[in-house]
């Protein structure tokens, strides 16, 4: 278990920026959508996610706006940047060849 | 029943830096945090289960407050402060070059190599002058070059800073611009009465000085405002 949650917790900029390149989010939809991806098998922990955004945000793969909610607090919305879409496709395709080279060795 | 994740992120946030960003991120921890408790709800848990998951999920956010401490942005970049550099170089040669101007036209009126009526020194003073304009715009620009000052922490301390540095930069400028107007006005006074010979009524140039550059800095304040 500890193996797979160190592994997911080193993708979480990338499942965020996936998420993010459906549609436009905030903190807790993507934190439910993800739940629901998994059946409810992950779930981030808050810090980890802000740190995320924080570093998407930095490396200006993500910008952030906030919504216009009348009822009730603001919801902080995330969308991807152009930069963020290609950052987005080269950690995937880097991904997907991680994943075949250590298919091929775990046999 | 919200109040309890308020209170308990303001307990959280007590020792965050109090800049707009931890303000934000607080802001935008909350609005989560209420929502995901209004689902817990509606899905059946009581108020007490639903608290803890929320609070459970928050987990450690005490690194995140580490980067909100903005970083100082007041350093040049170093395009910026070679320009700079070369900039004030370049100004203090010319104004070396100003007094070299200076010293040779008392050396030709000393040799008497032109005719005496020719008022060498005059001249060269004037040149000399001349010369001045360009190294003192440049040094303004240089001073200039420093981005307005970007506030770290939005507190008063900060704010006082912004306004000190905003007076700086405001005194510099003024420094120069009365400094261009009294030189000008002391080559003024000296072409007009060697010239004329009017001695006795030229030192009203010195009054107008005084007025031109009263004029200069009530433009100066009067645009600032806008």
């Amino acid at each position: 278990m500890s193996i797979t949650s160190d592994i997911l917790r080193g993708h979480t900029e990338a499942i965020i920026l996936s998420h993010l390149l459906e549609q436009d989010s905030y903190g807790y939809q993507i934190n439910k959508d993800i739940m629901k991806k998994t059946d409810n098998r992950y779930e981030l922990k808050e810090a980890t996610l802000y740190s995320a955004f924080k570093r998407l945000e930095q490396a200006g793969y993500i910008r952030t706006y906030w919504g216009d909610e009348t009822v009730g607090a603001r919801r902080r919305y995330y969308a991807v940047t152009e930069n963020g879409r290609k950052a987005y496709q080269s950690y995937k395709s880097e991904w997907e060849e991680a994943k075949t080279i250590i298919d091929q060795l775990l046999k | 029943m919200n109040e309890r994740i308020k209170k308990y992120l303001d307990e959280l946030f007590e020792n965050a830096p109090k800049t707009r960003k931890a303000m934000e991120l607080k802001e935008e921890m909350l609005q989560n945090s209420m929502e995901k408790y209004q689902d817990l709800l509606s899905d059946g848990y009581s108020e007490d289960d639903a608290y803890k998951s929320v609070i459970g999920s928050i987990g450690d956010v005490t690194e995140l407050f580490e980067d909100l401490e903005e970083k100082n942005l007041l350093n040049l970049s170093e395009a910026d402060r070679r320009k700079k550099a070369l900039l004030t170089s370049v100004a203090v040669g010319l104004y070396i070059l100003a007094g070299a101007v200076l010293l040779a036209s008392m050396v030709i009126e000393e040799m008497m190599v032109v005719p005496s009526n020719v008022e060498c020194v005059m001249i060269g003073l004037l040149l000399a002058v001349i010369v001045c304009i360009a190294p003192t715009c440049m040094l303004v620009y240089a001073s200039n070059m420093y981005p307005a000052y970007q506030k770290k922490k939005e507190d008063l301390v900060e704010e006082y800073k912004e306004a000190k540095h905003l007076s700086n930069r405001d005194k510099a400028v003024r420094g120069s611009i009365s400094t261009i107007i009294w030189t000008l006005v002391v080559i003024l006074y000296f072409t007009f009465s060697f010239s004329t010979g009017a001695w006795h009524i030229s030192w009203v140039i010195f009054l107008m000085g005084g007025c031109v550059e009263a004029v200069c800095s009530l433009i100066y304040s009067l645009r600032r405002k806008d």
